[in-house]
């Protein structure tokens, strides 16, 4: 059933968010019963791309078509399900408290003459379903809460296949599949018989073992579309990054300093992260380079309280310590200070000035008598402020009145003002402007030069290469590499953080 | 043992189910604490309760997608003053008023789930606006006490069919069977998958904001039908007729197991519910205890209701993590 017109067709899609541009221009077209990937470094674009094509995201430009056919703008999923896209979404949409059944069937459960919907249908319907996409061995009547995460993760990606009329959009499909024989089976049975499949993936050997085409983004834009057969990796990397991995190579890096473990975590578990070993030295900057959602969050969140610590031990100075809170990681040591990742959530009080959100971990130190006042709370909020080059007169504004820009300023200057001996900066960059970034450059290695640690995670490989003494490779919960010095370059994080190969002296085995 | 084990969990952890067998033991007990018990009295402990059901009921429906209403105070009470101050005699006229009483929560309801579904404001704060509207517009209508309510309303509604089955057995009856055949449509289904995850749910294609819409509107038609019931039984007219039912009907909600988070639980706990909250307040004036003490009891038994649920929560929980490891 091939046809003239491309299954799906989008031309210079554009989304932005506030300030921060997600989607620039990407353009890209699928012919019906092709495999066709998007790699790129940046997870966030893949998901507003995602988001687009399934309804759930409006783009600000551009055009979208189906079979040569441009569909009524998509305001829900169910707008997009009826051009015939079906997305199997990379944080799963299942609901647990209902059954298999009803989840692969909602919003339109079978009903009975009069009305109600009838179990025994759904199920047998369901059943149907399930062993038609090979998935016999989930029962539809059990409630999804019950179910381990693979199968969940299967039982997204059947209602997806089940559903996709002309295009089938699956974002990192195997990220908890152990085994990907019955994903790759039911795609390739799919493309087929002509529907066409976008399958988002950072596992690039999957890509090449799956997919015919793929489209490759960089910074919102769409680079170019290739034949995979034919190019080879370094190709596919230079067009990631913007250069060729020849000219990223003999960037320099800082040396590895000598100091003494500061902060040291020895096979700790949490959450994504499994087996975590690290040590953070007094004086450097150590990286955490990894694609989004490898056990970062998680690993980040269990050394400052936040997230509860499965197993293993985090050593704070040389001595075994636990953390349940951010306050007790405050007083760990020489002081333990978190800047998370969403700013407007956990990182400011937006309803408080400027000042205040400063000076706030001090508070009960700073008053006079139990009492605060304005001039106190600039005074002391000041000399932070202009390491930052935070302008004064913004202290005294209410913090939401500023940039996103200004206020990550003043989320950083609030950990510098805690006297906290140990940064841990979770992607502190994101979303500001080029101005304010080489601020919080210069300010964490002023910091790690002054004899201060910085734990560091970007989404931003660029940041890690200019800022690390030392970088680590985090992929799929785990440490898969350590680089240092001068082997941290485009060429050796990226194809570490896909889980292609490590370079520098790699701790664990190769991932494979 | 294993067998007997999840038998039990899967037992403790329908919330329903639960009360039902403290609300028995309550019942053998009370019936064992006064000196006769006839069907007479039974019914008089029914009577009492099926107004507080009847809110329930609604509230669950809202409290079930993650909400919370405070109008359900409102609607009675202006219902109370209607029905006060416009008796209409007679069976039809009973039904007459039935269907007026239920357009006004169908009225309040459709403000309700405008604000909150389309102009996604905070439940919370649309429907204590709605509920502080209401109870103005009833006091507005009868500023004080008063007014005579339909006789055959108040003899029929509360009498005992052929000497055995009170007509509120009946009501609530009927009650938990609309609830059951509700929970059997898809906006049935939708309820219970805007209230566990909203996001989820609107990627699973169900049509958010119209589920929290109809759930308002259903859950005005029960607070109407609440406000007939009170009217029944009180046989007058009172401005403030629904607000001490207001926090009541939340802990109904809460002893039949309803989670306030959304997604678990459902209308029959709360039903019973209020049954558990309405027969205790009649066990302790039999028993003597001072009114005072009713609030405190009452609130205990909620207490330990909603801690016993969040415990029984955990624990299947960890069940299911267990399950994947």
């Amino acid at each position: 059933m091939r046809e003239s017109a491309p299954a799906l067709e989008v031309e210079s899609l554009r989304k932005h968010y506030g300030p921060t541009v997600a989607l620039a221009d990407a353009s890209m077209s699928i012919e019906a019963g092709e495999i066709h990937a998007v790699l790129g470094e940046n997870g966030a674009v893949k998901s507003t791309l995602v988001k687009i094509l399934s309804g759930v995201v409006k783009p600000d430009q551009g055009t979208l078509k189906v079979n040569g056919w441009k569909p009524p703008p998509f305001h829900s999923i169910v707008d997009a399900r009826k051009a015939g896209i079906a997305t199997a979404f990379q944080e799963l949409s299942l609901l647990p408290n209902l059954s298999v059944a009803e989840n692969l069937l909602l919003p339109n459960l079978l009903r009975n003459p009069i009305g109600l919907t009838s179990r025994r249908a759904n199920q047998r319907h369901a059943n149907e379903i399930l062993t038609q996409f090979g998935v016999a061995d989930l029962d539809p009547t059990t409630s999804v809460e019950s179910l381990a995460l693979a199968e969940k993760q299967r039982l997204e990606i059947t209602r997806a296949l089940w559903r996709a009329r002309h295009l089938l959009v699956l974002d990192e499909p195997s990220a908890s599949l152990t085994d990907t024989t019955w994903l790759f089976e039911q795609i390739r049975r799919l493309a087929n018989e002509g529907l066409a499949v976008l399958y988002i993936s950072h596992r690039l050997s999957e890509v090449r073992s799956l997919c015919s085409r793929a489209t490759v983004l960089r910074n919102g834009q769409s680079i170019d579309s290739v034949d995979l057969e034919g190019v080879d990796d370094n190709r596919i990397f230079e067009m990631m990054v913007g250069r060729s991995p020849e000219e990223a190579f003999g960037e320099t890096g800082w040396p590895a300093p000598a100091g003494e473990a500061i902060l040291e975590a020895r096979g700790l578990t949490s959450g994504k992260a499994r087996g975590i070993d690290l040590s953070l030295r007094r004086g450097e900057v150590l990286g955490v380079a990894a694609l989004e959602g490898q056990g970062q969050r998680d690993l980040f969140r269990a050394l400052t309280g936040l997230a509860h610590v499965k197993s293993g031990e985090i050593r704070v100075d040389g001595k075994p310590t636990s953390i349940h809170s951010p306050r007790q990681a405050l007083r760990a040591g020489p002081g333990i200070a978190f800047v998370p990742e969403e700013r407007k959530t956990e990182g400011i009080f937006s309803n408080m000035r400027t000042a205040a959100n400063i000076i706030l971990p001090q508070a009960f130190r700073m008053s006079r008598f139990g009492f605060l006042s304005h001039r106190i709370e600039e005074g002391h909020a000041m000399a932070t402020a202009q390491r930052l080059d935070l302008q004064p007169r913004y202290l005294g504004f209410r913090i939401d009145a500023l940039s996103g820009g200004n206020q990550q300023k003043a989320v950083i200057a609030r950990a510098l003002a805690s006297g906290a001996g140990i940064l841990v900066l979770f992607d502190p960059t994101r979303g500001v402007d080029v101005g304010t970034k080489q601020s919080i450059y210069r300010v964490i290695r002023d910091f790690a030069d002054a004899g201060g640690s910085v734990l560091l995670y970007s989404s931003e490989i660029p940041e890690l290469i200019e800022l690390c003494n030392r970088c680590l490779v985090l992929y799929d919960g785990r440490i898969t590499d350590e680089l240092s010095g001068d082997t941290i370059t485009e060429q050796t994080l990226i194809s570490g953080i896909v889980g292609h190969r490590s370079y520098g002296t790699a701790t664990a085995a190769e991932a494979s | 043992m294993k067998a007997f084990r999840t038998l039990f969990a899967r037992f403790a952890s329908n919330g329903a189910l639960m009360i039902a067998i403290v609300y028995a033991m309550m019942l053998i007990a009370y019936a064992g604490s006064i000196s006769s018990l006839s069907i007479n009295s039974f019914n008089n402990i029914l009577n009492a309760a099926t107004p507080l059901a009847l809110a329930a009921a609604g509230q669950t429906l809202i409290i079930l997608i993650g909400g919370f209403d405070l109008s359900v105070a409102g609607v009675i009470s202006i219902a109370n003053v209607i029905l006060a101050l416009y008796p209409i005699e007679g069976p039809w006229g009973a039904l007459a008023s039935l269907l007026i009483v239920m357009g006004i929560g169908l009225a309040v309801g459709i403000v309700n789930g405008i604000l909150v579904a389309y102009l996604r404001i905070q439940a919370i704060a649309a429907t204590l606006g709605t509920m502080i509207v209401c109870q103005g517009v009833a006091l507005l209508l009868l500023n004080a006490p008063g007014g005579w309510v339909a006789d055959w309303m108040v003899y029929e509604l509360t009498s005992v069919i052929g000497g055995i089955l009170p007509v509120a057995t009946l009501i609530l009856a009927a009650v938990a069977c609309a609830w059951l055949a509700l929970k059997r449509t898809r906006f049935g289904a939708g309820l219970y998958a805007v209230g566990e995850d909203e996001t989820a749910a609107e990627l699973s294609g169900v049509n958010t904001r119209r589920v929290k819409f109809k759930a308002f509107c259903v859950a005005g038609i029960c607070y109407g039908m609440a406000g007939y019931m009170l009217s029944a039984q009180t046989s007058t007219g009172d401005p403030n007729a629904g607000e001490p039912l207001l926090l009541l009907t939340f802990a109904a909600v809460a002893i039949g197991g309803t989670a306030f988070g959304g997604g678990r639980g459902g209308v029959i706990g709360s039903i019973i519910g209020a049954l558990v909250l309405t027969l205790m307040q009649r066990m302790l004036f039999a028993l003597g205890v001072s009114s005072f003490y009713t609030g405190l009891f009452q609130a205990l038994v909620m207490v330990i209701a909603v801690v016993f649920a969040a415990i029984m929560l955990k624990l299947a929980k960890s069940r299911a993590q267990a399950g994947t490891e």
